[in-house]
């Protein structure tokens, strides 16, 4: 029997009214794996990425994670599942009146019984893994976007979660900061072997982290490719896949 | 000597002898599993000057997270501490690569800490230097609306006059109905508290000055600034403050529009032409009210009510309310716009902001009514 993949998606599809947004989308991410969801603007990625980590419910179909349907978990089991991911915010989501170390305290103090200095032990940790060691006192609004991008990523894993999410991550950012950012993600994904669902239309981050992608296309409101970019970039015969890698009009 | 002891958490061995303490963890070491850690670090509290050499064996640790980075960093200080050789046996080549990721320098160094009691003084210095810097600021606003409405005076085509019957509408219009009943039940309230005073006295009549004159002077021109103060002042400060935080005034700035006459001046036209006539509206709402109050508790007939006011009421006192009244729309409108120039940062800042137009606005407001009221004294108005 094969293993149960850690993200299923099965038959999703998200309306708002009489705009169609994402229409039967299936596709599975399997533990460990880096896994990018591209498209164009308007495709529907980032509505897909919400629907993944729960923050928007699929008008129908199912998200199952470790097999579990998160769509119709009740709130202790949603809470549950909640914990397995960490989400990266396309512009950091941290919270503008908390330091750094208070924005990475706030789910350690809900959600675990670590004491006081464990929790500050840990922020330090957390910090320094993303390269911010000693800005814990800072407020997000004195340091720069990049720094933001990289606190909201210690932050989203504070819990140690087994997913990690990415929305835009090179959003706003330099492509040396970016460059960066996506060394840091496929680190964290080797090291803590940290299964990294990661949205995102710019090329080089493509490249650069995904084993797997999804393309979604708005014309169809699915799925219309699947595989390795360097694949997609070499083999499809779709025109739109064709146009996407290689930035031209289709 | 031998001296041995064994761990409380299931997934702990400990044991010391000869002044080496052995240690082996087993399972899990997480943040949402720290027993174990935690009853090493607490076994190890009482006995550190016994120990030599700390040795602890992870091969048996099968799952573990960054708590486990906590755990090795708390104890590295203890034995730095208390000069004690460490060594952390069955490492992974891949728990290795984890617990150096989780231990790296910075890229950039921070700016040096500075102590909780140094922070406090600097904030308390650093909030004086703000609000003194604020007020400056509010001075140089001042000049500027001041420069820049005279100079439409020449260049009329400047001021954006497509916005003014949308702004009076928006301040004005819709706020008709809160001002004229809070006129009413204040004018109401006025006249009720005056009666049962009046009544002792056989001076029932006088009712007609008491709310004539306190709504017109004072209550009508106060309350309708207040009211104003709250809708329209906290909504310029929260609307100048999100378009300053989402970048669209220096969108206009670079567009070559000059923000004052643009979006400032307009905003002030609005609600100084607006509020004395929400005042006129609340001085007569106020004054029905205290007729009313009248008629039921001393059954004063609103003929006899309606002629004393007339004999009390002077074009003097309708007018010192009216010309405060334009006074306290400037200031509000100001002091909103000014606020939300001040936004820097974001939603948390937008939030305060507002909060601080408002009470802004209210001080200033009744600190010159007494200003005024001092003036009308001298002038004898």
């Amino acid at each position: 029997m094969s293993e149960v993949p850690l993200i299923e998606v099965r038959n999703l599809s998200v309306r708002f009214g009489d705009l169609q947004v994402l229409h039967d989308v299936s596709f599975r991410v399997n533990r460990g794996e880096r896994f990018v969801i591209l498209g164009g603007s308007g495709s529907g990625k980032s509505t897909l990425m919400r629907c993944i980590v729960g923050l928007l419910e699929p008008t129908s179909g199912t998200v199952l994670i470790e097999g579990e349907d998160f769509t119709k978990a009740n709130r202790a089991a949603r809470l549950r599942i909640l914990r397995k991911f960490g989400v990266l915010f396309q512009s950091s989501g941290l919270f503008a009146s908390m330091t750094l170390a208070e924005n990475i305290a706030l789910p350690l103090e809900t959600y675990t019984s670590l004491d006081t200095p464990e929790i500050r032990s840990l922020i330090d940790v957390k910090l320094a893994s993303v390269g911010l060691s000693g800005y814990a006192g800072f407020l997000p609004s004195e340091i720069s976007g990049g720094m933001k991008k990289r606190a909201g990523l210690a932050r989203a894993m504070a819990l140690d979660p087994q997913i990690l999410g990415f929305d835009e991550p090179s959003a706003g950012l330099d492509p040396v900061t970016s460059a960066a950012l996506d060394t840091l993600i496929i680190e964290l994904n080797e090291i803590l072997n940290t299964t990294m669902l990661v949205v995102t239309h710019e090329l080089d981050s493509i490249f650069n982290i995904a084993q797997r992608v999804i393309m979604l296309d708005k014309s169809t409101h699915g799925i219309i490719a699947e595989g390795s970019p360097h694949e997609l970039r070499k083999h499809s015969r779709d025109p739109r896949v064709r146009a996407f890698f290689h930035r031209n009009r289709s | 000597m031998k001296n041995t002891s064994v761990g409380q958490a299931e997934d702990l061995e400990f044991s010391v002898e000869n002044g080496r303490a052995r240690v082996r963890l087993h399972g899990t070491v997480s943040v949402y599993s720290p027993q174990a850690g935690k009853a090493l670090v607490a076994q190890l509290a009482g006995r550190w000057p016994e120990i030599k050499r700390l040795e602890i064996d992870l091969s048996d640790v099968k799952h573990y997270d960054s708590y486990l980075s906590v755990l090795v960093g708390t104890l590295r200080d203890s034995t730095d501490q208390h000069n004690v050789e460490l060594d952390l046996q069955g490492v992974s080549p891949t728990m290795r690569r984890f617990l150096d990721l989780l231990q790296r320098p910075a890229d950039e160094a921070p700016r040096a800490r500075v102590s909780a009691f140094r922070r406090r003084v600097e904030t308390i210095g650093k909030s004086a230097g703000a609000s003194f810097e604020e007020w400056r600021a509010f001075v140089a606003f001042f000049g500027e609306i001041t420069i820049k409405g005279l100079a439409l005076l020449r260049r009329p085509g400047d001021f954006r006059w497509k916005d003014l019957p949308f702004l009076f509408a928006r301040a004005g219009v819709s706020a008709v109905p809160i001002v004229t009943l809070i006129g009413f039940l204040v004018g109401m309230i006025i006249g009720y508290q005056g009666a049962l005073q009046l009544k002792q006295f056989g001076a029932d009549v006088y009712l007609a000055n008491l709310t004539g004159i306190s709504i017109t002077r004072e209550l009508g021109p106060l309350m309708t600034a207040i009211i104003v103060a709250g809708r329209s002042g906290a909504s310029y400060a929260a609307e100048i403050g999100t378009m300053k935080v989402s970048d669209e005034l220096d969108a206009l700035h670079s567009l070559g529009f000059d923000v004052t006459p643009y979006l400032v001046l307009p905003r002030i036209a609005a609600v100084v032409l607006v509020v004395p006539v929400l005042t006129l509206m609340a001085d007569f709402a106020g004054v029905i009210g205290g007729l009313l109050a009248g008629e039921f508790t001393l059954e004063l007939s609103s003929t006899v009510y309606l002629t004393q006011l007339k004999k009390a009421l002077t074009f003097a006192h309708v007018f010192t309310g009216l010309f405060k009244s334009l006074a306290f729309g400037f200031l509000i409108a100001a002091v909103g716009c000014f606020k939300g120039m001040q936004v820097y940062g974001g939603a948390e800042s937008v939030g305060k902001v507002t909060t601080s137009a408002v009470v802004t606005a209210i001080f200033l407001i009744i600190l010159s009514d007494a200003v005024f009221a001092f003036i009308f004294e001298a002038l004898n108005i």
